[in-house]
């Protein structure tokens, strides 16, 4: 094979996702009425905002090699104490401050801690006490959801200050400012992973733990920082869905998770770790949800809306799989 | 030495008597399985069920069910296991639980029906406002809405459904739609919210305002889904009344939604009266005597008790909230609980 061919198949494999974004849109907007609108393409983005900034660092502990079940409940959480600190009704204390524009920021670090404690509860059980990421995160994932209910007392906060409800209400060139901070967070991450020093070991790590620790690579602050990383990522997702729902409810955001871990794994990141990159993540996210607002849009019996979601994931994975046997045989 | 010895062992033996005594002034305990936590109508309900049977002299002992099937059939294994004095079910799935209900009755723990109705089995006693009633309440001030906004019962509503595998959104559904059949000039559009999670509420009505920019109104089937619409609504520019908004349950955010202006009506399910109706009947249910059909008067709501194929079925009228009234005392969603002692019917 010739080098220019093999790095024509080699790019066209790498960025196969989004290839199926690029076909599944293409397919929706012909067939689905009222697709294709710049609205609605808007809508995508700002939709797979919430799940994207979680993915981003669930991603990250994969490649690391290990498993984050709780960032779903971490979300939760952080949106429920944003909501009860700056929400007028229901559980909210309606907590105001002058200067206004002050209030986003403070907010947003209260969500930021609260993510990054779940993280850091996390990685101290998984590297310092040795237990499995496993059972150390689905622990998380129960008693954080169980604190979001025990917190509010099953009740919703509603009415979200203005000053920070505003960052869900305004666009920059039609496209809403949530969409554009979730741009922004796989931007970042996405040359932190790539070519800084933390990204380059997360990557050796979940590569070979032990290779990398006898590199002098100090392997356990790594893996330590991911979870930190996660759940301060986390804490951002609960920060922007409650913006977006004007509040927090104790359900909010249930069902993530799978999505999360649905899009990781659309993106190309090995469940086994060492191999992912976030922008196939991105691509990912993009992908579930162009499928989630096809499904809005179409006239379908409501029952049947999962079993067309999970069967399109499922499609997805396939031509994943697909794609990495393809890599083997022709590479 | 000594005397610390004998002043904690008194400290003891007077604590065990006043237990000793305190429990047997009650009646007993009764579990009340709750399909979830996760939403304020269930919440409130543990509050008020526990209030009003601890005035009749029950103790009640609650058990949440995650909305998951298999976890309240095994809640139910085991409450029947401790003999309790009756079970009092919110079923996650009604049909599911029907087995459970059968299984308890033959125990000798009677079961009582708290707002989720199965009828496909006999229970003790049942005390509903009617999920397929409340779509029936629902219709009603939605053809009356309707009207007032395009001079007669035509024009595009959005439908959205709480989780698709939950029978409580799809009886609200079948209420709504059997009403409204009536009225072809009416386009439904019905999408369900996965899991009842608010912000794929809020997705669906973001992208329906794209696709269908002529949408009159939108019912959800509860209020903490109507704040994820209204915020998706104020994204979409649009103002309070722009587009009507319709809701169940009665929860407290969907009442200050009506105060705001967003929402136009909030279908109560009566939770106080729900609740009361229970404890009320409880002495007759535990001896097993026989309840009479008839009206009864629960926290002022003139309620019918019928003799059904699945047993005695105490319906009570669930109410539309609108600004004219939101602000009265006896929707729960004000969250102040009836004073006053229970009074069991004799």
């Amino acid at each position: 094979m010739s080098p220019a061919r093999r790095a024509t198949i080699e790019f066209l494999l790498d960025n196969l996702v989004w290839l199926m974004l690029i076909v599944v849109l293409a397919v929706f907007s012909l067939t689905v009425p009222n697709y294709f609108q710049f609205g609605i393409f808007a809508n995508i983005f700002e939709q797979s905002t919430f799940v994207g900034v979680m993915a981003i660092g669930l991603a990250i502990v994969i490649i690391a090699g290990n498993l984050d079940l709780s960032v779903e409940s971490t979300a939760a959480l952080s949106a429920m104490v944003t909501g009860m600190l700056f929400s007028s009704s229901g559980v909210g204390m309606g907590i105001a401050f002058e200067p206004a524009w002050l209030m986003p920021v403070v907010s947003l670090l209260i969500a930021l801690a609260v993510g990054g404690i779940i993280g850091f509860i996390n990685g101290f059980f998984v590297t310092r006490v040795g237990m499995s990421a496993f059972i150390v995160t689905l622990a998380s994932f129960i008693w954080v959801r169980g604190l979001v209910v025990a917190i509010s007392g099953g009740r919703s906060a509603q009415n979200l200050a203005p000053p920070i409800r505003i960052i869900g209400m305004e666009d920059i060139l039609g496209v809403p400012l949530l969409a554009w901070i979730s741009v922004g967070c796989f931007v970042i991450f996405a040359f932190v992973m790539a070519k800084t020093p933390f990204g380059r070991y997360i990557t050796l790590v979940g590569g070979n733990q032990d290779a990398t620790f006898r590199a002098g690579i100090n392997s356990n602050r790594i893996l330590w920082t991911s979870f930190v990383v996660a759940g301060v990522l986390a804490g951002l997702a609960g920060w922007l869905l409650a913006i977006r729902t004007s509040g927090a409810t104790a359900n909010l955001g249930v069902g993530m998770l799978f999505n999360a871990f649905a899009a990781v794994v659309i993106g190309g990141v090995s469940l086994k770790g060492g191999i992912g990159k976030l922008p196939g993540v991105y691509a990912g996210v993009l992908l579930l949800y162009s499928i989630h607002t096809a499904i809005n849009l179409m006239g379908l019996p409501a029952h049947f809306t999962q079993m067309i979601l999970g069967g399109l994931v499922l499609a997805a994975v396939l031509l994943d799989t697909f794609k990495l046997r393809l890599r083997e045989k022709l590479l | 030495m000594k005397i610390v010895r004998r002043t904690f062992i008194g400290a003891a033996i007077a604590g065990l008597t006043l237990a000793t005594s305190a429990y047997a002034q009650d009646k007993g305990t009764i579990y009340y399985m709750v399909p979830t936590l996760l939403d304020e109508f269930q919440t409130e309900s543990v509050s008020a069920i526990e209030n009003f049977m601890g005035q009749v002299g029950y103790k009640v002992a609650t058990l949440n069910a995650d909305n998951k099937t298999d976890v309240q059939q095994g809640q139910m294994d085991t409450a029947i296991l401790t003999k309790p004095k009756a079970i009092i079910l919110a079923a996650v799935d009604f049909n599911a639980l029907a087995p459970y209900i059968e299984k308890a009755r033959e125990a000798g723990v009677p079961v009582m029906i708290f707002d989720r109705q199965i009828t496909s089995t006999v229970s003790d006693f049942t005390s509903v406002a009617g999920t397929v009633e409340i779509g029936h309440v629902a219709a009603g001030e939605i053809q009356r809405l309707l009207t007032e906004k395009n001079g007669s019962v035509k024009g595009k509503v959005l439908q959205v459904l709480g989780d698709p595998g939950d029978p409580y959104t799809l009886d609200i559904q079948k209420g709504f739609e059997e009403m409204m059949a009536d009225y072809p000039d009416v386009e439904i559009i019905t999408k369900p919210a996965m899991q009842w999670e608010a912000s794929n509420a809020g997705s669906i009505v973001a992208d329906q305002l794209l696709a269908n920019p002529d949408i009159d109104l939108i019912f959800v089937h509860a209020a903490h889904l109507a704040v994820a619409a209204v915020a998706s609504l104020e994204s979409a520019g649009k103002k309070p009344g722009d587009v009507l908004l319709v809701s169940s349950n009665g929860a407290p955010v969907g009442l200050d939604l009506i105060r705001q202006g967003w929402e136009q009506v909030e279908v109560e399910q009566p939770l106080y009266a729900q609740a009361a109706a229970l404890a009320m009947f409880a002495d007759k249910v535990t001896n097993g005597e026989e309840l009479v059909p008839g009206t009864y008067d629960v926290l002022g709501l003139k309620s019918e008790l019928t003799i059904e194929d699945w047993g005695p079925d105490l319906k009570i009228p669930g109410a539309a909230i609108t600004p004219e009234n939101v602000d009265e005392a006896r929707f729960w969603g004000n969250l102040q609980a009836p004073e006053g002692p229970i009074e069991p019917v004799q």
